[in-house]
Formats: C-alpha cells, structure tokens, sequence
C-alpha cells in the first residue's frame, strides 16, 4: 500500500485510464488536490486570467474615453472629429471587449465542465478499486450524491465561482491602476474600497453561514415530516389525526420562516453595497477637491468618477461567487474522504487456488463492524459439500454478517473459518470469490436485457445457456410472456420485475456461473402457491449438488435443510436437524404449530 | 443574474385566468397592506434616490464646465453622498419587509395547502400522486414567494427608469428618442438568447438525466460488479457516459458563456453612438455638457431593467403556473360529506351495510347492491381475488370514499351522519404497508390514542413474546425508527402497528394484512399481537394468511362486489367450492401439509 499503487487493489484499469500519481500524491488537502487537477489545465487557466484583465481594462476604457469626449467637447477646436474618433474606438474596444469576456467565460466553463468529468473519473475508478468491504458498508445513496452533487459543485466552483471571483477583483485594480493616470492620490479612494471590501464581505459571508445551514436544516424538518404524513395519509386519517398533522406543520412552517426572515435580514443589509456609495462619493468629492486647486480636469473627473462606478461588480458578484467557491472546496472535502477511506483487506495474490469442493466450517467466529457494534459470536458449525444449511432468526440477530464473512466480504475478529480444510485468509481471494456465489437481499439488476443480466457473471455465454441457466432457475416461463422475451429490457424506460421474478434471475445467474458455495440471502414472499412452487423448485435446484447456505423466512426450506442454525443476539441459540430441533427447542416447535 | 433564471421550467397547462389567480393572490396580500404599503414608499424613495446619482453628477459637471466652482459643489457632493446612503438604507428597509412579507404570505399559503390536503378524502390521493401534493406545498409555494420579489424588484428597476426617462425626455426629447429606440433592439436580441438557451438547456437536461441514470447505475452496480469480476465492463459504460455528459454540457455552457459578452458590446456600441449624438447636439447648444454626461451615465439604467425584462415575462408565467397549482390544491372539492356531526360515545361495533352501490370510476361499479352485516365482536374474513372489493368494503367503513347509493349503519348511526374525526377514534386500522413516522417507538404506538402512558405502552408490548422483540432493540420504546420507519424490519413495522391498534381499544378493528415474508419468529409474534386485538373488538380482516383467516369467525368470499359463500374454514373447505379454490391458489402454501411435501416438488 505504499508503493502508490494504493487504490486499486482489487482491480487494475489500464494505464490510460488510471489517475496520475501526482494527482494521487494531493489527495492529503482538498484545495492543492483541486488546484493539482486544474494544473492540468493551466492554458485554460491563462486563457482565463487574460480575458478578465482584458474585459475589466477595456471596460475602464469606457470613462476614459468619456473623460477624453469630454475635454474634446469643452475645449478642442474640432469637437466633432475628436468624438467621431472616439466613437469609434469605443465600438472597437467593446467588440474586443465582448471577445475577451467570451474567453474568460468560456475557458472557466471548460475547466469546470474537464474537472467535474476528471473528479468523477478519478472517484468512480477508486470506487472500482475499493473491496467489498468497503461497498458493503458505504451507503449507495451517499456515494451517489457525492458522484453527482459534489461533483457538479466542483464543476461550479469554477464557473461562475472562480470565473467571477477572477474577473470582478479586475474590475477593483483597473479603477486603482487607472486613477493614477489621473492623479496618483485618487487611488486612496479605491485602495480603500479594497481593503474595507474584504473585511465586509468576510464578515458577511461568516454571518451568513450558520443561518443558511439553519434555513436548510428547518426546511429539511419541514419536508420530510410533510412527506411522511402525505405518504401516510390512510394512517393519519385512520388515526384521527389531521388536527395534530396540521398542528406539527404549522410549528414547522413557522420556524422556516422564522429563519428564512433571519437570512433575508443579514442579506438586506449587505455592507459592501454601501461601502461602494461611500466610497463613490468620497472619491468624487476627492476629484473635485484636487479640480478646485487645478490639479486635475473636469474630463479627469467624469473619467475617473466613471471608474469608481465599475466597483458595483464585484460588490454585486460576491453576493453569490464566493460562496460557490467554497461549497466546490467542501465537495472536494467529501469526495477526497470517500477516495482515501482505506481498506485492509489483502488479496493474498500467492495463496491457496484450486477448485473448490465446499466443505466449510466455522470455528469460534466472532465479528464486529468497525463502528463496535458486536454482530456475531462464538460462531461454531460445520458443512459438509453439497450441504444446505439454513439460518433463520430475527432481523438484526446477524444472518447476514455471517453470511458475508463466508467470501471474506469482511474479515473475521476472532476464529477462524475454513474451506476445504484452508482457512480464508490463505486463499487466493480472487479465486475464492470466482467460487462463491452471494445473492443478496436486494437485488441489483441493469436496465439491458434479461439476457446480459443473466450473463453478467459469464458475458461470452451463448443463448442457450442462458436460456437453460433461466429453466433451471424457473424464470424462462415469465421471461417468455414478455413480448421481447430474453432481450426485453429491465429498469426504469422498460420491464418492473417483482422480488420473486429479480430473485429468480439472480439464480439464472447463479446456474450460469455454477460456484462450489452458494449463498441466498431470500427475503421475497409469494401471494400464490402457483408461484410459491416455482421458487420452491428454483431453490431447491440450485441447492442441489453445492454447498448452500440460504438465509429464509421459508418454513419449507428451514424444513428440508440438512442443518438449521438458529440466531438471536450475534450468537446461535439453536441447531441441528429438523427432527432434532423439534425435539430440542421450543421456540422452533412453536413455529411449525399451526 | 435574472437574465438565467427558469430556464429549466417546464410548461404548464393553466386553468384558472390570469384575472382570477390575481385577484386571489391578492387575498394572501391584502393581511399586509400596511408592510406593502411602506414597500412601495421606500421602493420609491430608493428609485428616486437611484436617479438622483446621474443628475446631481451631471449638474455638477455643468457648474465645473467654465472653471473652479463656488463651494455650492460641496453641498452637492453632500447630496450624491445622501443618495447612496438612502438608497442601500431604502433597499434595507424595503427588504427586511419583502422578505417578511413573503415569508409570512407563503407560510398562510404552505399552511392553508396543508390543510386542505389533510382534509382530502382518498380519492383526491388517487388523483395526484404523493410526490405531487407535495411539491405543491412546498416548492410552488415558494415559486409563488419567488414572484412577488420578482415583480417588486422589477418595478423598482422600472421606477428608477422610469423618473430618468421622464428628466431625460425634458432635456432633449431627440437624444431620448435615440435612446429609447436602442432598447426594443436589446430587447428582442436577449429575448432571441434566452429563447436559445433555453433550447439548449432543456436538451442539456434530458441528456443529463440520461446520463446521471447511467452514473446512478455503475455506481449502484458495482458491488454486483464486484461479486462477479466484471469490473472492467462496468467501467466502460460510466466512462461513456461521463464522456458525454461533458459533451452535452460543453455544448451549453458555450452558448450561455456568449450572452453577457454580446450584450456587452452591443451596450459599447450604444456608448459610442450617443458619444457622438449627443457631442453633435452640444456642439449645436441644444444640451448642456452636463446634460449630454446624464444621458452616458443613463444608459446603464435602461440596460438592465430591459435585460431583465426579456426575462421576466416567462419567469411570471412559472409563477402563476405554481400558484394556480397551489390554489388548484386548496380548491378542490371533498367528495366525502357529513350530513350530521354526531359524536358516539361508544360503539358496540355492530355493522350494517344495505343496498350499497359504489363505484371509483364512472362506469366500473365495484358493488351494486351490496349487503353484510357484521355482528358486535365478530371477526369477519373477507377473501377473494385481487378487484373482488375486500379493501373498498374496508376504505368504505373508514369513510375514507363516498358511494353512490344505499346506507352503512354503525351501531345505529348513518354512517354520513358522524362526526369524522369522533367515529375514527372508535377505528382501529392498519394498511397493508404499515406506516410508521419518524420518531421513537412510543411515538407511534401512542399515535391515534394521544394520552397513552408508557406503563400501558409497556404493559402491552410485554404480551407480545414477553416482550423479546423489545429486548432486541437498542433503547426499547424509545427506539429511533427512522424515516418512514425505515430503521425496523417489516415484521418490527407490524408489531408496531398493531400495538397503536391496541391501546387504542377500538370498537372496530380494520386489518389490510400485509403480505411481506417476515422471519418465523416475528410472525409468531404478530399472531399473538392480532389475537389479543380480535378478543376485544369487531373485526374486518382483509386476510393473506392462512392463520388469520382460520382465526376468523366467519368467512365472507368475495367475487366481483358479491358474496358468493360464507362460513367457516372448515366448512367451506368440505364444500369443496369456490373458498376451496381460493385456498389452493393463495393459501395452501402456507400449510404445514405443503412443507412436508414441498421436497416432492423437484
């Protein structure tokens, strides 16, 4: 893990698709790893740079020119032929203008639009190259949010965040640097604004933040107890209580508003906008004061008045730019946590690799997630191959846990477990996997076709395997009451199947890839017993001739298992045969009693 | 940057006029008159303050153009300082009230939604979708909050505009001319650009969201991926996807980075002109110097309220969309509606329904001259087919739809003639889907009967298992459940729900049964939980398990809205008719004969 490679250990792309390591090496800050993506992209960055000091230059050049137009019209011989000229060089600085601000704008656009493509690259490959471990315990929904939303801040943080930020400090120095042009002492009133301006705008912007987090927390209450009685408005009713619903809502709505008002009242007193009619004043009178004692013109007063005026930009701009800002740096902040969250599952590349026969034991067992809680115990079973063992017991009581240590999804405490008379650890893992089949409770199915569903684990499988894995597994009988029987589409523009039918084409999937240790975690229920047969049979069948270990609410299947664990707590309380488990435990005889 | 603001709205087909949703937006104004009013004063005052700046600059440029001036120039310096300080203080104060104002006008409005929606009986749910109820109370209330700041903020810029415009035309009614004659262009020009991006930010968004359902895919996807070494094929169809994703939005941003520079330069070319204009017309003595500076120092001001503008006309269309959905929510009609309000003290439970026709849709009656009568204390069954109208008999009771013609009689009050509220009290109900709302365990149980104490609570849920399955969560009744319920098991759920049953004690006991696989154990439990319900209460059990429907007193089989058999199990069974087939389709599963033959089935 420390030659660099750290991130893909479970799962090598080519080269060309792989972060560099100089990339790599930035991961420790959010903002150098930013600034190390947006490197890549430093001609942009010039491109960038360059428009804004052209765009805000040239719109200096405005007023000037005006302040010129001006002294033409009370003084020149020709007026006339001066304004025409002047006329005309504003047309051509403005069209130059427009020019430049394209590029600034358009190059921001293009490092933004590059970087969110290069983080969410960067991020989806680490995912790729993180263990199931780690799948296993990071919530689907969270990795998601951070794939789109913190992403696509990123992406805005440099345009309009940056982009603005960059081009409106211009339009702060132009009015310095210009106003020396005039006289050198005029520059104290935009020197001024400059230094108040980033004083106002920090405070604002630090008052600012606990209430927007405040308005999103309330609005957040608000939503969600409002969703949940409109989910649940048959219980509401049923319960007798709109009264009370309407009661809750109102005290949510209210504390909304009384937030929402808190925020409107910060903002309403934005600072920064009266420091700018201050200091526009205060540099008027400056211009007039040194025009009194004859030291400037009256051109030069309207030439630099008409700068200080460009100050109302950046005091717009920095309503939103730099908060844009940093919500990309605490999107990079919770995508880097994602990215350098480490798992110390080893592939162990040397190990054990042969086929698998499936005899499996569990030896003093015990297993805790990493946050403490203990989830199994003194874990102790054998199985010999092709047995089916089933665990039943309460939701929470650990079938899962436990099922998942069985390919080393996590790793065990304390104990140990063997395959084949090889403790996990010593197998090769890749191997070990390629032999043992999990299908979770959920099952996760691709909007392609029922046939490269099927085929996902063996994608050169021709349609007749597929089709035989998908009789075996009792699913070819729905499949072809589909109007595009194999190649019809699932997810959301095609077919819904129901649990039942998902179930049964992860055991199509299964079949095809025939693994020595099968492990079904079955959760679905059946309303007919038409149905009910056919998964009965898709079970069985699958079972046959592979060690299983299948987690269920099916009294048929806790029936005819060679072994029944019992769970309750992490630990097991009961097992044996079927006709030992009548004899032995009551809790068990109590569920086959009618 | 209101010139980029709903792009993404969609259109909306509008049923109420223009005139009508005004005059009742106007209605949640009229509480604020006095706010509204002190609004508009200092909306006035900042306009008026706004176009101070240009004159007082200009006229001093008119007193500076032969010359050092008198000290009269300090005091108007004086003046331009007062103007800015009055007009960031006018916009303080005009904002502090806009913002309270909306807020307050939109919480009326979110609490008016709310409760109409509360008051809706279940067909309007069938009408509009969870999703949609909601949407409508929170987030089109706050497009209608949006459009009262949007059109004030607009009619401050029009103001400001406006009194120029009036000075402007006093001094030189050509030049003006000019300058008003520059605006339609600008304005049919960003009007052409928002159309545009519009255009391509509606194709960006169908794209993205294609797009963002592939990122969503690959990243739900790769634990599958994972388990089956197919990382490589996975990662091919993100990184396409991501690819273009990037194109799409390429595309876009080049056309919204062209706006601002475009309009730019079309506003230098605008300068440049009046620059010579208006020199030609100095030259000529028709305007001062000054006054030629006010007409430059003006432009900017027409610039943005047109800008805005080309915008605002859609942006207005959004928001009276939004409130039209609003209104269209508190507006429509209950369909269920009491004759009388009479409170019951107490039910006996007896049920009686007579010649009932009812139907959800026009043309699909559900039953036509329906009758049951269920007993006080009795546990009824109702089986039958998916349509054969168990659960409308259910929805029915609860008053939850209105039927169309013959009477339910509980105990021996007409159903239409209860007070709603007072008779659901003396409902117990559970949904097939039980619904559990965030809080603690106690929450819930103590839901519909309010004034529970924990010891009852306890007490009760100590019947169930002796109490095992509070023992297995982490802090007993006061147990987090999550959203929706979402931190408990299925079989945790029902418990749950049938203990807010319980201390409930109601007259009539209404059970959707659920149809989840729930582990042995919870089941057995579930089972004890709806014994001690039935002891105590009439019961209408639309059954999916084979031991409620033993456990029933009567069975009542349904087809199409009739009642073809009635009896017990053991009975109908002998009879060999349609329960007979009923049971070979949904319950026969569920015996214990099946599990020991169902090894036979390969």
């Amino acid at each position: 893990m420390s030659d660099g490679l750290d991130y893909s250990t479970e799962f090598k792309l080519t080269e060309k698709y792989q972060t560099s390591p100089w990339i790599r090496s930035h991961r420790d800050n959010a903002v150098s790893w930013i600034a190390a993506h947006a490197a890549r992209y430093w001609y942009l960055g010039l491109i960038m740079l360059a428009g804004a000091i052209g765009n805000a230059g040239l719109a200096a050049a405005v007023p000037i020119y005006i302040g010129q137009a001006m002294d033409a019209l009370l003084g020149a011989e020709d007026p006339l032929t001066v304004l025409q000229k002047i006329a005309w060089w504003i047309v051509g600085t403005q069209v130059v203008r427009g020019v430049l601000q394209f590029g600034r704008n358009f190059s921001a656009e293009l490092i933004g639009q590059r970087m969110e493509r290069d983080i969410r690259h960067e991020f989806y490959t680490s995912l790729l190259g993180k263990s199931m471990t780690y799948h296993n315990l990071q919530p689907v929904g969270d990795v998601m949010a951070r794939a789109t939303n913190d992403v696509r801040e990123i992406n805005f943080m440099f345009s309009p965040g940056i982009n603005l930020v960059v081009g409106s400090a211009n339009f702060i120095v132009m009015p310095i640097l210009f106003s020396f042009r005039y006289h050198p002492a005029l520059a104290a009133a935009p020197v001024i604004f400059l230094v108040l301006y980033i004083l106002a705008l920090w405070q604002y912007l630090y008052e600012l933040r606990p209430i927007t987090d405040a308005v999103r927390k309330a609005f957040g209450r608000l939503n969600t107890r409002l969703a949940e009685a409109v989910d649940g408005i048959e219980t509401v009713k049923g319960a007798a209580a709109e009264k009370k619903e309407v009661r809750l809502f109102e005290k949510n709505a209210e504390n909304f508003r009384d937030q929402e008002v808190r925020q409107g009242d910060v903002e309403a007193r934005f600072l920064p906008l009266l420091l700018m009619g201050l200091v526009q004043s205060g540099g008027l009178l400056h211009a007039i004061i040194l025009f009194q004692r004859g030291l400037v013109n009256v051109g030069d007063i309207v030439a630099y008045f008409g700068l200080l005026l460009l100050l109302g930009f950046p005091t717009f701009v920095s309503l939103f730019a730099y908060s844009q800002v940093s919500l990309g740096v605490a999107g990079a902040r919770r995508i880097l946590e994602l990215i350098n969250k480490e798992t110390e599952l080893d592939q162990n590349e040397a190990g054990y690799e042969q086929p698998m026969q499936g005899e499996l034991a569990f030896q003093g067992v015990y297993f805790a997630y990493p946050d403490g809680e203990v989830t199994v115990k003194d874990i102790n079973f054998e199985v010999k191959p092709g047995q089916t063992v089933a665990i039943v017991g309460q939701t929470g009581s650990g079938k899962t846990t436990l099922a998942k240590l069985v390919n080393r999804t996590y790793d065990v405490n304390q104990g140990k477990i063997i395959i084949d008379g090889v403790d996990l650890r010593d197998w090769n893992l890749a191997e070990l996997r390629k032999q043992i089949s999990i299908i979770e409770q959920d099952i996760f199915l691709f909007s392609d076709s029922i046939a490269d569903n099927i085929a996902f684990g063996r994608p050169e499988a021709n349609r007749e395997e597929i089709k035989q894995a998908a009789k075996s597994a009792q699913a070819d009988k729905f499949i072809q009451s589909f109007r595009n029987g194999y190649d019809t589409v699932l997810g959301e523009r095609g077919v819904t199947l129901s649990g039942g039918q998902r179930q049964r084409l992860a055991l199509a999937r299964a079949f095809l890839t025939d693994p020595r240790i099968l492990i079904l975690d079955d959760s679905t229920s059946s309303i007919d017993s038409a149905t009910e047969d056919e998964i009965q049979r898709a079970i069985f069948a699958a079972a046959e001739g592979r060690t299983t270990l299948i987690i269920t609410h099916r009294l048929s299947q806790i029936r005819w298992a060679d072994h029944i664990l019992v769970l309750r707590g992490g630990e097991i309380v009961a097992s044996g045969t079927h006709e030992e488990m009548m004899e032995t435990s009551p809790a068990y005889r109590r569920i086959f009693s009618e | 940057m209101g010139f980029f603001s709903g792009l993404d709205t969609e259109e909306y087909d509008r049923e109420y006029g223009d005139r009508e949703l005004i005059s009742r937006i106007f209605t949640y104004l009229q509480p604020h008159g006095k706010r509204i009013f002190w609004i508009s004063f200092f909306l006035i005052l900042v306009a008026g303050a706004g176009a101070a700046l240009p004159l007082l600059v200009s006229n001093g440029v008119d007193r500076f153009s032969q010359g050092p001036a008198d000290n009269a120039v300090y005091l108007l310096v004086g003046l331009v300082l007062l103007s800015t300080v009055i007009n960031w203080g006018g916009n303080w104060v005009r904002r502090r009230l806009t913002v309270r104002t909306v807020s307050d006008m939109t919480m009326t409005l979110r609490i008016d939604a709310f409760e109409s929606a509360a008051n809706h009986d279940l067909s309007f749910y069938d009408q509009f979708s969870s999703g949609r109820v909601v949407s409508r109370i929170t987030s089109d209330t706050r497009e209608f909050g949006k459009l009262v700041v949007l059109v004030t903020d607009l009619i401050a810029q029009l103001a400001q505009a406006l009194i120029l415009g009036i000075i402007l035309s006093q001094i030189e009614i050509r030049l003006f001319l000019y300058v008003l004659g520059f605006l339609p262009l600008l304005f049919v020009i960003s009007l052409a650009f928002r159309k545009l991006a519009r255009k391509v930010t509606r194709e960006g968004m169908r794209a993205m969201a294609k797009v963002n359902a592939t990122i969503k895919e690959t990243v739900s996807g790769i634990a599958v991926a994972k388990n089956f070494r197919q990382e490589q094929a996975i990662f091919d169809d993100f990184h396409q996807a991501n690819q273009e994703s990037y194109q799409m939005n390429v595309q876009r941003g080049l056309v919204l980075s062209m706006v601002f520079p475009l309009l730019n330069a079309l506003g230098g070319i605008g300068t440049a002109f009046l620059v010579y204009v208006g020199g030609i017309n100095v030259t000529q003595g028709l305007v001062t110097v000054g006054s030629w500076y006010l007409f430059l120092l003006s432009l900017d001001r027409f610039f943005f309220p047109v800008l805005n503008l080309s915008a605002f006309w859609a942006q207005v269309q959004a928001g009276l969309s939004a409130s039209e959905r609003v209104f269209a929510l508190i507006d429509a009609q209950p369909a269920v509606v009491q004759h009388q309000q009479i409170v019951p003290e107490r039910l006996s439970g007896k049920v009686v329904i007579e010649n009932l026709d009812f139907r959800y849709e026009e043309d699909e009656w559900v039953f036509r001259d329906f009758n049951l009568t269920i007993q006080p204390g009795e546990s009824v069954a109702l089986v039958g087919h998916t349509g054969a109208g168990k659960s409308s008999i259910a929805k029915l009771l609860a008053r939850f739809y209105e039927f169309q013609a013959g009477r339910i009689v509980v105990d021996d009050y007409n159903i239409r003639d209860l007070d709603l509220i007072a008779y659901r009290k003396h409902l117990g109900m559970i949904a097939q889907v039980p619904f559990l709302f965030s809080g603690t365990i106690a929450d819930n149980i103590s839901y519909a009967c309010g004034e529970c104490g924990e010891e009852e609570m306890l007490a009760m849920a100590k019947k169930i298992g002796q109490g095992e399955w509070l023992d297995t969560l982490p802090e007993g009744l006061q147990t987090q459940v999550g959203e929706r319920g979402g931190q408990l098991s299925m079989g945790q759920r029902q418990l749950v729900a049938l203990l807010r049953v319980l201390v409930q004690h109601p007259s009539i006991f209404i059970l959707d049964e659920a149809t989840a696989s729930i582990d042995p154990f919870t089941e057995w439990q579930i089972q004890q939980a709806l014994d001690l319900v039935l002891e105590h209460s009439t019961s209408i059990l639309i059954a999916h398990r084979l031991s409620t429907v033993k456990s029933a007193d009567r069975i009542v089989v349904l087809q199409d809205g009739r009642i073809i058999e009635e009896g017990t199990h053991r009975t109908l069974l002998a009879d060999d008719g349609h329960y007979a087939n009923l049971y070979n389709t949904y319950f026969r599963h569920q015996s214990l004969e099946y599990i020991e033959e169902s090894r036979d089935l390969v």
